[in-house]
C-alpha cells in the first residue's frame, strides 16, 4: 500500500505520534526510501581506510554496502552485491584487496566498482559491455567526509554534508580536537546489539533526561549500595558510570537539551551539573591535560576539554560521545528490529590509559553484558510489545516541555527536562517523509 | 607412551580430576539455581572474570571485552541481577547448563594453582525467549584452606564477536 502525503501527515501532531509509525511495514519501507535512501548517513572512519585497497562493510538503510579506498585515495561507497547473480562480494567486516572477486563465477570488480573481468568472455553477446553502469556495482552518488568521518547519500542532490551536519559539526570537531595530534583511530572491535523494537525508540531515548532515574534505577541503586572503596582496577569508573544516571531534580534541571533542525540534538551542561565531573586526584587526566596544553596552548586546550556537549545525536543514524570517545551507529532492520553498533576511538598522542578508559566506557555501556543499556533495550521492547498489541487509537505523547522551550541561537530550541528532541526528530521525519526535501 | 593426553599436557591423575570436576559441577549448579551470592564466594579476592569480545583476545585493556571484571565489579553485577528493579531479571531467567570436556592442565601455573579447561552449554529461557550459549572456559583454581577457589575464569563464547541481544547471563 502506498502512503499518501495526507495519510503520513495525519500520523504526527505537534505533540503526539500514531503507533503505526513504530510498527507498520509500509511506514518502515517509506522511511528506508525517503529518509535512509536520501540523507547523509555515516558509513566509516578514515582510520579504517588508510591504504589503497582497504575496505569496510557498512549499511545504508537495510542495504549491505562497502566503503573502499581506491588507488587515487578516493572513497567509494558500493553495494556489496555482484551484478551477475546477486551474491555478496565481501563477506568480512573489513580487509584489504586490489580487486573484489565474486565467489560464484569470478566476476571481478575494481575498487571503484567497475567490472574488470568475467570468465569465458568469448561466450558473451557482442553487446555485452563490461564498462556499462549496468554491470558496475551500484554506488552512492554522493560521498563526502568531515574531519575523518565519512558519510554517503543515496540521493544525487540535496544539502551538502556540512549543511546537513550544521551545529553537529561541533561534536565531531570536539572529538577530533581532544586528540593532541588531531587524529583518531577507530577500534577494530565493535559491539553489535539487536533489540526487538523500532529504530526511532533509540533516538527518542538518547536525549531524554527523565528516564534514567526510572529505567536505570537498578544500576544506580547497585552503585549506591556498593560500599567498597574503588580499586585501581578501573579507577572507580564503572561505579561512577552506574551512578551517573542518578539525576536529582536539581541536577537534571541543570542539563539543557538542545533540539536542532534536521532532528539532531544533544545534552548541554552534564559537567556543570556535577555528573561525570573530573575527579580531584587523577594523575592520568593531569598527564593528558598537560599534553593537551602543550599541543594547543592553555586557553584552547581548556576550551576543548570543557566543551560540555553530551550524547550528540546526528539524525538518523549516528551518535557521538566526545568526552569518552564513543561512536554508535543505529541501523533499522525491520519495523520491530534494530541493530546498534558501538565502537570507541583512540586519541592519537594521548596517554595510553585515556584509551583504556574509552575501552572500559564502551564495555560498560555498549557490550551485551552492559548493566546500563540492557535496561534501555528492555524498555524499547516493552514499548514495541505495547504498541504492536494496540488498536489504532494508540498514540504516543511527546508534549513534555512544549511550552517551556526557548529558542536556540541559529535555530532549534533549548530547555531542560523537555521532549523537544523527540519533537524535532518528528519535524524532520515529516519533512523527509512528505516531500523528501530537507526539513 | 606418547598419547594425545601427553601432547595436550593433560593431567592424567584421577584423584584431582574428580575433585575439580565436582567443583565445576557445583559452580554450574549455583548459576542454574540463581544462587549468585554463593557463586561469588567461589572467587578469590583478587580474582578476574573475563568474557572476551574477540576470538583469541589477549589484551583486556586496549581491546574491549564483553565483561572484564575484578571481584569488586563482579559483585556489583551480582547485586544488580538480584535488584527487583532490573527489568531483564524481573521474571528470573531459568537456565540449565552442562559442563564437559574437562581437561586438567598438567602444568600448574603456580604451586597451589590448577589450570582447568572445560566446555559449557547453557540453555536459557527468559520471557519466552530461548537462548543457547556455548563457550570454552579456562579456570585457574587455587587450593586454599577454605577449599578450591576461582582465581580467574575466562569464558570464550563461540559467538563472542557476533550480534547479541542486550543481555548476557553469567556463565
Amino acid at each position: 500500500m502506498a502512503l499518501s502525503v495526507d495519510t503520513i501527515k495525519a500520523l504526527v501532531t505537534p505533540s503526539t505520534v500514531h503507533r503505526s509509525v513504530y510498527t507498520d511495514q509500509a511506514v518502515f519501507d517509506l522511511e528506508m526510501e525517503r529518509i535512509f535512501g536520501k540523507v547523509w548517513l555515516y558509513v566509516a572512519h578514515e582510520s579504517q581506510l588508510r591504504k589503497a585497497g582497504d575496505f569496510v562493510r557498512t549499511r545504508l538503510g537495510t542495504h549491505d554496502y562497502l566503503v573502499t579506498r581506491d588507488e587515487h585515495g578516493q572513497f567509494n561507497v558500493l553495494q556489496n552485491r555482484c551484478t551477475h547473480r546477486g551474491a555478496t562480494l565481501c563477506n568480512e567486516h573489513q580487509g584489504n584487496t586490489s580487486r573484489m572477486v565474486c565467489g560464484y563465477h569470478q566476476w571481478m570488480f575494481d575498487l571503484q566498482g567497475t567490472l574488470r573481468g568475467v570468465p569465458h568472455r568469448q561466450s558473451y553477446p557482442a553487446g555485452f559491455d563490461m564498462a556499462s553502469p549496468r554491470n558496475s556495482l551500484a554506488r552512492a552518488p554522493r560521498v563526502d567526509s568531515y574531519r575523518g568521518f565519512i558519510f554517503a547519500s543515496l540521493s544525487e542532490s540535496g544539502p551538502s554534508l556540512a549543511d546537513f551536519l550544521g551545529p553537529m559539526r561541533g561534536a565531531i570537531d570536539n572529538l577530533v580536537d581532544r586528540s593532541p595530534a588531531g587524529q583518531l583511530e577507530l577500534s577494530d572491535t565493535a559491539f553489535r546489539l539487536e533489540f526487538r523494537a523500532n529504530w526511532k525508540m533509540h533516538h527518542e531515548n538518547a536525549n531524554d533526561t527523565i528516564h534514567p532515574g526510572v529505567v536505570h534505577s537498578s544500576s544506580v541503586m547497585t552503585a549506591r549500595q556498593h560500599q567498597a572503596e574503588p580499586t585501581p582496577f578501573d579507577d572507580g569508573q564503572t561505579r561512577e558510570m552506574l551512578q551517573g544516571n542518578a539525576f536529582s531534580k536539581k541536577e537534571w534541571e541543570g542539563i539543557e537539551l538542545v533540539a536542532l533542525p534536521g532532528g539532531h540534538s544533544y545534552m548541554d551542561g552534564i559537567y556543570r551539573s556535577r555528573l561525570l565531573a573530573r575527579k580531584e586526584s587523577d594523575p592520568v587526566r593531569d598527564e593528558y591535560e598537560a599534553i593537551m596544553k602543550q599541543a594547543y596552548g592553555e586557553e584552547r586546550a581548556s576550551q576543548i576539554l570543557n566543551l560540555d556537549r553530551f550524547n550528540n545525536l546526528v539524525y538518523p543514524n549516528l551518535s557521538i560521545n566526545a568526552q569518552y570517545h564513543q561512536l554508535r551507529m543505529v541501523y533499522p532492520v525491520a519495523p520491530d528490529r534494530t541493530l546498534v553498533v558501538s565502537r570507541c576511538f583512540r586519541l592519537v598522542g594521548a596517554p595510553e590509559q585515556i584509551y583504556h578508559r574509552a575501552v572500559r566506557f564502551l564495555t560498560n555501556l555498549s557490550s551485551p553484558a552492559s548493566m546500563i543499556y540492557g535496561d534501555d533495550a528492555a524498555i524499547f521492547e516493552r514499548c514495541n510489545t505495547g504498541l504492536s498489541g494496540s488498536d489504532d487509537e494508540a498514540w504516543i505523547d511527546m508534549s513534555r516541555g512544549a511550552e517551556l522551550d526557548k529558542p536556540f541561537p541559529g535555530g532549534g530550541t533549548i530547555s531542560a527536562a523537555t521532549e523537544a528532541p523527540i519533537r524535532s526528530q518528528f519535524k524532520a521525519w515529516l519533512g523527509y517523509m512528505t516531500d523528501g526535501a530537507h526539513a | 607412551m606418547n598419547d594425545i593426553t601427553q601432547v595436550l599436557g593433560c593431567e592424567p591423575s584421577n584423584a584431582s580430576l574428580v575433585r575439580v570436576q565436582q567443583f565445576l559441577y557445583c559452580e554450574a549448579r549455583l548459576l542454574d539455581q540463581g544462587r549468585f551470592a554463593e557463586w561469588l564466594d567461589l572467587f578469590t579476592e583478587d580474582a578476574i572474570y573475563w568474557i572476551p569480545a574477540t576470538p583469541g583476545q589477549t589484551d583486556p585493556l586496549n581491546v574491549p571485552s564483553i565483561i572484564y571484571d575484578n571481584k569488586d565489579l563482579l559483585s556489583m553485577r551480582v547485586r544488580r541481577l538480584s535488584d527487583p528493579r532490573t527489568y531483564q531479571t524481573m521474571a528470573p531467567p531459568r537456565s540449565t547448563r552442562i559442563i564437559g570436556n574437562i581437561i586438567l592442565d598438567a602444568e600448574p601455573g603456580r604451586g597451589d594453582a590448577l589450570q582447568v579447561y572445560s566446555t559449557t552449554f547453557v540453555h536459557e529461557c527468559r520471557e519466552e525467549v530461548r537462548r543457547l550459549f556455548s563457550a570454552q572456559c579456562r579456570h585457574v583454581l587455587r587450593d586454599t584452606p577454605a577449599g578450591l577457589k576461582i582465581a580467574s575464569k575466562r569464558i570464550d563464547l563461540v559467538d563472542c564477536d557476533t550480534v547479541h541481544s542486550a543481555f548476557m547471563s553469567l556463565m
